[in-house]
């Protein structure tokens, strides 16, 4: 048993940190939050010149062949830095999913674009709101809703019914028939409704639903994790600082029990948080994760990590209210990853199985 | 990183559940009371048997009888014993205080003690709280008057687990009068029975007895027996805190995974399992012990590695004790009017253990330090606070 990651691991954690400080300051951040389009093409193609885009992807495809759990540690540091994007959206979820359930085709075609940046690939594979129906003439029909990035994707994954079965459909996003619509959430995300109306889908575009599914989800439930853990620590190190400079009454507010207590707690959040990240990812990276171990680390760290943005807010008092302060931008990305990939209800509830509660 | 055990942990542990098959739990008579999730209770016949087996020396150096095994086979004992609920109460206290003998004891201490730990015979008391030095442990006042060969103490020691069941007291005592606070203790492992010695019961809120207090009347104790160097006794209390922290702590993540799933099984014997708010608790608890176990795995591998510790242990043991408790709570919601049964009351579901727990986890945030003063702990040691002003 070993927590410490690897040389490589260190290697890429310390360069995002280097490059996200000079590339994506808190004001840039806060800069793209608050812009309606929220896409910053630059950035974008710096962390492609970096390889991030294509960390998952084999070499044969144009990537570098990195485990899910570099791709974590990696996100972990897009969290802590409140990076915009849809990097969770296409170079996860969607990369992890082609990888798993597409076809050699789907494979050739996307994954040395995607890996380059170029293309950018959104998902809608959640069922809330989902009323997408793929009838037997191969024309697709409804809406799903919270498509992350949805306005600069190149193309969608989304789930569909099709009569008794469900359907798992990779199309272009300028295809006719689909609109995309904004949804104005309080977060810095940019969610979107895909309506489809009768779009035609051919059966070359079907991926293998089952497998799409789990592999979308473990992947996209460890990456929003990572966001969370990312942002969580961020809270904790800035909630420390303010605490020691802090002064009221004479002394650093930090050296008032209350706030000790609540600094630790914090730290017992974020630590227990992580644990379960890294040994969930371990697992998935060695090709036998249990769901149970993805399904308890984002039930824990939705918890957990939102607690941390929480008793922030109460650490930091009325300066944590401002829209130019940072502690906001990182509680609402808590909450957005905290709802994405199954929520608190849908990981318990597989939790609930894995240990043997009979329904 | 690397989050499995290796094949030779792994062939031990199912050396420990071969064990575990082959003795039924029941063949060991308990002779002191369970704090632990069931498996807190002092058993002279367990230890005796893991003393059989060499496992209560297995890490120790060849030179002082034991395998020199790396330290994750203790982790790996406890684990499998602890998911078992098999009663090693004094196991933690034993390993501690072998360790102290081998680190800095004397000649006598290791002729005469360490073997006796290792065959599971001899098990130990902590004479550290007195009724005036609770988490404040060095306003104590036990004083250890050197007179030739010997010391001879006086003082009151209390809150002692297992005292009356017990061999040894570990003893910590004032020396000497030293200009800084924490310089002048020393400890000493006091045998029972030594005259001037008086253990009495403290009846619990359970009505069992598992703490003791002990009248100390001019005990006369061989210079031999004083554990570590004269008047470093308190710096020495502290190197070894954060190991004492962790061992004494680490048996509770598979400990209450084993109540957990008791109460799993109870809720589908009963039905209770199709209701979605108790599934909901049930599960998020097995999220919380896994991130129980992974804050123990992350101190454990710490300790290993000998690398610095500022609050993971603290960290680790507030988050057991709190647990604990919410797990017990949990237990007795699910149990309903059930619940307050006690262990062999007629009628009592889960063999009453849930009570039991629940009465007993009330301590645990208060022993051993305090939930209160470790997190105090994280935040000056781990997180660099400012601490709070100390009056001289």
């Amino acid at each position: 048993m070993d927590f410490r990651p690897s040389s490589a691991q260190q290697l890429l954690v310390s360069t995002a940190r280097e490059f996200l400080k000079k590339h994506c300051p808190p004001e840039r951040a806060q800069q793209i939050a608050l812009d309606s389009r929220g896409f910053d093409e630059t950035l974008w193609g710096r962390m492609a010149e970096l390889g991030w885009q294509g960390l998952l992807i084999p070499p044969d495809l144009g990537g570098s062949g990195g485990s899910l759990l570099d791709v974590i540690v990696l996100v972990e540091e897009m969290g802590r830095a409140s990076t915009p994007g849809p990097f969770v959206p296409s170079a996860v979820v969607a990369t992890a999913l082609l990888l798993a359930a597409g076809s050699a085709d789907h494979k050739k075609r996307l994954l040395p674009a995607m890996a380059t940046g170029e293309t950018i690939v959104s998902v809608a594979l959640d069922d809330a709101g989902n009323t997408l129906v793929l009838d037997a003439r191969g024309r697709l029909r409804g809406r799903a809703l919270f498509v992350e990035s949805a306005h600069v994707a190149h193309a969608l994954i989304v789930a569909a019914d099709a009569g008794d079965d469900r359907r798992v459909v990779l199309l272009p996003a300028d295809r006719r028939g689909v609109e995309r619509r904004p949804l104005d959430a309080i977060g810095p995300e940019k969610l979107f409704e895909v309506a489809c109306d009768g779009v035609s889908v051919v059966a070359e575009e079907w991926l293998e639903p089952a497998t799409a599914r789990r592999v979308a989800l473990q992947a996209g439930a460890l990456a929003r994790t990572a966001e969370m853990v990312g942002a969580a620590q961020r809270v904790l190190e800035l909630a420390v600082e303010h605490a020691k400079t802090r002064v009221q009454g004479g002394r650093p507010i930090g050296g008032h029990q209350a706030i000790q207590h609540a600094c630790a707690d914090l730290v017992r959040d974020v630590d227990a948080s992580r644990g379960l990240l890294y040994a969930a990812a371990w697992r998935a990276s060695e090709g036998a994760a249990p769901a149970a171990d993805v399904a308890m680390a984002k039930a824990y760290a939705s918890e957990a990590c939102l607690a941390v943005a929480r008793r922030g807010h109460q650490i930091f008092g009325a300066i944590g209210y401002c829209e130019e302060h940072p502690l906001h931008l990182l509680h609402k990305r808590i909450l957005a990853a905290s709802m994405d990939c199954g929520d608190v209800a849908t990981h318990l509830e597989q939790i609930a199985r894995a240990i043997g509660l009979r329904a | 990183m690397e989050f499995g055990f290796s094949a030779a942990e792994q062939a031990f542990a199912d050396e420990v559940r071969a064990f575990l098959r082959d003795n039924p739990l029941d063949r060991f008579p308990l002779d002191g009371m369970d704090a632990g999730y069931g498996s807190g209770a002092h058993s002279r016949a367990f230890m005796k048997a893991l003393g059989e087996r060499g496992w209560i020396s297995m890490c120790w150096p060849e030179s002082f009888g034991g395998r020199a095994e790396p330290m994750f086979f203790k982790l790996v004992l406890f684990e499998e014993l602890a998911l078992a609920g098999a009663p090693f109460g004094p196991l933690a206290g034993s390993w501690q205080t072998a360790d102290a003998i081998i680190d800095y004891g004397t000649e006598r201490l290791r002729r005469e003690v360490l073997p006796a730990i290792a065959r599971g015979e001899a098990t130990f008391w902590q004479g550290y709280s007195e009724p005036d030095a609770g988490s404040d442990l060095l306003a104590l006042k036990t004083e250890a008057r050197r007179d030739g060969d010997h010391y001879v103490i006086r003082g009151h020691k209390i809150w002692s687990s297992h005292a009356g069941i017990a061999t040894h007291g570990l003893v910590f005592t004032r020396t000497s009068r030293e200009a800084r606070r924490s310089r002048g203790f020393s400890m000493f492992v006091v045998p029972n029975g030594t005259p001037g010695m008086d253990i009495r019961p403290i009846r619990s809120l359970t009505g069992g007895v598992y703490h003791y207090e002990v009248f100390l009347d001019d005990v006369r104790v061989p210079v031999e027996l004083m554990l570590g160097p004269e008047g470093e006794g308190f710096q020495a209390l502290l190197n070894g805190l954060d190991s004492d922290r962790f061992w004494g702590r680490f048996y509770k993540a598979p400990a209450l995974e084993r109540v957990l799933r008791r109460l799993v099984d109870h809720a589908n014997a009963t039905g209770a399992s199709a209701d979605a708010g108790l599934r909901r608790r049930l599960a998020a608890m097995a999220a919380e012990l896994a991130a129980l176990r992974v804050l123990f795995y992350r101190a454990a591998c710490l300790l290993r590695d000998g690398a610095p510790i500022t609050y993971e242990t603290a960290v680790a043991k507030i988050y057991a004790d709190e647990t604990g408790q919410k797990l017990a709570r949990l237990g007795m919601d699910l149990l309903g009017p059930w619940a307050p049964l006690r262990p062999g009351s007629h009628e009592a579901r889960v063999d009453g253990e849930i009570s039991h727990a629940y009465l007993t986890s009330l301590g645990h945030t208060i022993a051993g330090g305090t939930a209160e003063v470790l997190r105090t702990t994280v935040a000056v040691r781990g997180l660099g606070l400012p601490a709070e002003p100390r009056k001289a």
